[in-house]
């Protein structure tokens, strides 16, 4: 699996993230180091508790992340997310919470394949 | 209530002006009253000041003679003076030297022997001499043998009478005039005049007019009123008040004139002196002061009258304007209680058409999605069923946004982001987003430009594209297939000044029109064409009053609506633009002869205009066989078209068939170009083959023309235009960087290091404000900002900064955010940062203003 079938497979635009990082090193680097990212678990976790702040902040770093690497799919979700939670919890919150989750599974899932074939 | 308060001021307007007169009037003949009892009393006065004066006057002027008289008595040495002639001489020459005119001496018996002046009779004898007997002095009145009257004055003899002589008294005589001159006797109605009569009435001195002998029977004839007597009841009380010897004053009034008289007695008499006075100029001045002090008065009434009016329909004035003031503000007040009302109305049935028209599509997504899941393994039914989630879920999407838009604009926060824009590629944009429902409905698409000369401007291209998609969307929803619309952009001189450009645009389309009812609430919030046509288009309604917001509210434009039902809709929106300051690259040509052509004249013409002005000659046809000629004759004369550009749609012979004819007549060379606004992914293949050489689309700006065209002329092709970065090397500047996570900071970090930046991270801001303070002073050029933090945020860590006691306090920071809002911005200014940078980074971007604001 090549880092464009894998920006393929998460919904990422790969040209726009080669534009601003310059080189693939870079950009696979990054891409790996995002499953290290922990707003992900900061989001699941501050919406279980019910701390919209925290979780609104948490919306709002992944998205800039998301923008920075150009992952398209989860960036417009957590972008909605946050715009959901900006001025405290709204009922839209709760579905757009399941579809972050859902992209950032795809997304994990589509950076892990990568990783093993890198490795592999 | 109107009514009644007029009635209330009618009332007591009348209650006042009737109170006014009232007082006024009795106080005017009180007053009058009053002046009549002055002038009676003033009369009295003066009367009996001026009757004592007259009877002074007569005393005065007797005692004078009875002084002479009394010298002239003492020169009778002896009672011998009747016997001796001579002595009688002596006394004769005495008398005539002290002006006496008659003397004589009077006998006890009463007879008269006169010494000189002849024989006197005496009027009234009696009470004459007996006075004269009691030695007492007195004076009579006589007449003299010519029937003159004769004052007499007696003397008691200093000898009193013996057998010799019985003489009793020294009498001498004096012209009446000498007392009648002295007392003023002529009646006159200007001034005052006496009688003196006896107390039977009778005349002693009378005046001319008194030609009866006795004042009684002047009374009984002549007299007029009398102070409410009779002249006998006056004859009487006269009579008694001057036996008792009294004074008596009285008033009377003889033709037509008012008198007063007084009676007093004079001494040396049994005389009593009437003096009158006519009331007429004293009566006059009073009178003439009485009459001015009534007109003072009434003058003074009608002010207070006058003035009192003013008072009231001025205040009356006021109440009615008042209480029509009262009425409009009513008026508007149900007006707008009316329009309130309406308006929620029209929000609630707003409502109930929404919640139908968001469930519609939600209902299609559930239930597309549920039989998806039940046919995971019939791909091809997924397939089918993913598409129309797409769409129901697109519908949905636009609907929520026009929602989300409106409250946007209805709480007033809906604001511009002006940026350069391109009106090229606006329009450009706009046309390839309309073309696949154009060539879905089959209908005739146009775009016109017509001689656009300022093509970049200062505008928000978002709202601007909206407002156009908005009327094309409509323009092709509301038009059946194979219908026609048409758009057309053209610039004009703006009022705004020279920095400005007015642009129209206009879409015209031949729909099913607008009612005018309808158009009436075209541009409310909430409206929508409520007829069977809703059932075939869908929409939230709140298109037309986003549109209406965007251009008038927020552009400050106009937009106007032509519209018949059945035949179609026009809209013209107009905008005041400014002109972006752009360097525009010379866009010149070679000289080339061009062949344009199309079937609209108008395109033919612009375009040609257009053409001449970036360096080509061109001519043009209406259609293709008129420009095979053209073209067949300018071939034959050796003087070809350097290049041809075809309307692919024309009448008769279409522009592939043209330049399939033109390249059998004029071979391969030639380029030729094919204009369409369509799509012409389809016709390529066709277009190719006929030999078409390449494509220019609509709508035909002079840049269009021109990169289209450069490409023929052997230059090379345009590179895309960067701005020069001449971006100062800000190699070992320190920039502390406040980001929260860590793999943002990691990819700052290493983008900007390789631009020679020193970067520290600050994981939130109140440890940005810390490394801050712990840096000696300078150690940072320039902070770069996140603004969603933990613990403490961007705005709040810059203020912190800003107000610490540092000289290096005011140094830049930068915002970096994934907010990209206009209200983002503005907040980021307002707390003090010095710029605002979208995410994702921009190393360019970033670059570009560290080099503007690090000194």
């Amino acid at each position: 699996m090549t880092l464009q079938e894998c920006y393929a497979a998460l919904g990422g635009d790969y040209d726009e993230v080669l534009g601003r990082l310059r080189s693939e090193r870079m950009i696979q680097k990054f891409v790996l180091r995002f499953l290290e990212d922990k707003s992900y678990d900061l989001l699941c976790a501050s919406m279980e508790s019910g701390n919209y702040e925290e979780a609104f902040r948490a919306a709002h770093t992944i998205k800039g992340v998301c923008q920075n690497l150009s992952f398209t799919l989860l960036g417009k979700s957590s972008s909605e997310l946050s715009e959901a939670l900006r001025n405290g919890y709204t009922p839209e919150a709760d579905a757009l919470v399941e579809q972050v989750k859902a992209e950032y599974q795809q997304t994990a899932q589509a950076i892990r394949a990568f990783q093993e074939a890198t490795a592999g | 209530m109107n009514n009644k308060t007029t009635r209330f001021l009618r009332g007591s307007l009348i209650g006042i002006v009737l109170l006014c007169v009232c007082v006024f009037s009795a106080f005017s003949l009180h007053m009058s009253g009053q002046s009549a009892q002055a002038i009676n009393e003033v009369g009295t006065l003066y009367m009996s000041r001026m009757s004592q004066q007259t009877s002074t006057h007569f005393e005065s002027i007797i005692d004078v003679q009875m002084d002479q008289l009394e010298t002239l008595a003492g020169t009778i040495p002896s009672a011998a003076i009747h016997e001796d002639p001579g002595l009688q001489e002596a006394l004769i020459v005495q008398a005539k030297a002290r002006d006496f005119a008659y003397l004589g001496f009077y006998g006890v018996d009463g007879a008269l022997e006169m010494l000189y002046g002849g024989q006197i009779t005496i009027a009234d004898p009696q009470p004459f001499l007996n006075s004269l007997k009691q030695g007492e002095r007195k004076v009579a009145i006589g007449t003299n043998s010519q029937e003159e009257k004769v004052m007499l004055l007696g003397w008691p003899s200093p000898h009193p009478p013996t057998e010799t002589h019985n003489c009793s008294a020294l009498v001498v005589g004096l012209p009446i005039e000498y007392i009648s001159d002295n007392l003023t006797l002529e009646e006159n109605s200007e001034r005052a005049y006496s009688y003196i009569i006896r107390k039977d009435g009778s005349f002693v001195i009378r005046t001319a007019d008194a030609y009866r002998n006795n004042y009684f029977e002047r009374v009984r004839a002549a007299y007029g009123d009398i102070n409410g007597m009779t002249p006998e009841e006056y004859i009487q009380v006269l009579s008694r008040t001057m036996a008792e010897g009294m004074d008596y004053s009285n008033e009377f009034t003889m033709g037509g004139e008012r008198y007063h008289l007084y009676c007093t007695h004079l001494p040396y008499s049994e005389w009593y002196l009437i003096t009158f006075m006519p009331y007429g100029s004293m009566d006059s001045t009073i009178r003439h002061f009485t009459s001015e002090w009534m007109w003072l008065t009434m003058l003074v009434a009608a002010v207070v009258l006058g003035a009192l009016l003013l008072v009231f329909f001025k205040y009356l004035q006021l109440t009615r304007i008042q209480l029509r003031e009262l009425e409009e503000a009513r008026q508007t007040a149900e007006a707008a209680r009316k329009e309130a009302e309406h308006a929620n109305r029209a929000k609630s049935e707003f409502l109930s058409n929404m919640s139908h028209d968001i469930r519609t599509p939600m209902n299609a997504i559930v239930g597309m999605t549920a039989i998806a899941t039940a046919n995971m393994d019939d791909a091809k039914q997924v397939q089918n069923c993913l598409r129309k989630i797409t769409l129901s879920s697109k519908h949905l999407l636009g609907l929520i946004n026009d929602v989300l838009d409106m409250s946007k604009i209805e709480s007033g926060k809906m604001t511009l982001n002006m940026d350069q824009v391109s009106l090229r590629e606006v329009v450009d944009g706009i046309v390839s987003i309309c073309q696949p429902q154009v060539k879905a409905k089959q209908q005739q698409f146009d775009v016109f430009i017509h001689d656009i000369s300022t093509e970049n401007v200062l505008c928000d291209s978002v709202r601007l594209n909206q407002v156009l998609l908005n009327l094309l969307s409509n323009a092709i929803k509301f038009t059946p297939d194979g219908g026609e619309i048409h758009m057309a952009l053209y610039e004009e001189k703006s009022p705004k000044g020279e920095d400005f450009v007015r642009i129209h645009i206009q879409v015209k389309d031949t729909g099913i029109g607008m009612s005018d009812q309808f158009m009436e609430h075209l541009f409310d919030s909430f409206a929508r064409e409520d007829s069977a046509r809703v059932a075939r288009t869908e929409g939230t309604g709140l298109g037309m009053a986003i549109t209406k917001f965007i251009v008038v509210d927020a552009m400050g434009g106009s937009i106007d609506v032509k519209s018949h039902q059945g035949k179609g809709t026009e809209f013209s929106v107009t905008l005041d633009l400014e002109k972006a300051e752009v360097l525009e690259e010379d866009m010149i040509l070679p000289n080339w002869n061009m062949l344009v052509v199309d079937d609209d004249k108008q395109l033919c013409e612009s375009t040609v205009a257009s053409l001449a002005s970036i360096g080509v000659s061109a001519e043009w046809a209406l259609d293709g066989e008129s420009a095979l000629d053209m073209a067949v004759k300018r071939h034959k004369r050796g003087d070809d078209y350097q290049i041809i550009l075809l309307d692919w749609k024309l009448p008769g012979m279409d522009g592939i068939a043209t330049a399939r004819r033109i390249r059998e007549e004029l071979g391969e060379d030639l380029p030729i170009l094919l204009i369409s606004a369509y799509d012409w992914a389809e016709i390529e293949h066709d277009a190719r083959e006929a030999g078409i050489t390449g494509f220019i689309s609509k709508p035909l700006f002079k840049s269009t023309l021109f990169n289209s065209l450069r490409q023929f002329t052997g230059l090379p092709e345009e590179e895309e235009r960067r701005p020069v970065e001449t971006h100062r090397d800000l190699s070992g500047k320190h920039i502390l960087l406040a980001e929260d996570n860590e793999l943002n900071w990691e990819i700052a970090s290493e983008l900007l290091g390789e631009e020679g930046l020193i970067l520290d991270w600050a994981e939130n801001g109140q440890i940005c404000v810390e490394m801050f303070q712990k840096s000696p002073e300078g150690h940072y050029d320039a902070i770069l900002m996140d603004i969603r933090m933990p613990v403490m945020g961007g705005y709040e860590a810059t203020q912190v900064i800003r107000s610490l006691e540092r000289g290096d306090r005011d140094l830049p920071i930068i915002a970096m955010t994934a907010d990209a809002f206009a209200e983002d911005v503005k907040r980021a200014l307002d707390c003090g940062m010095n710029a605002h940078i979208a995410k994702p980074i921009d190393v360019r971007e970033v670059m570009r203003l560290l080099g503007k604001y690090i000194r």
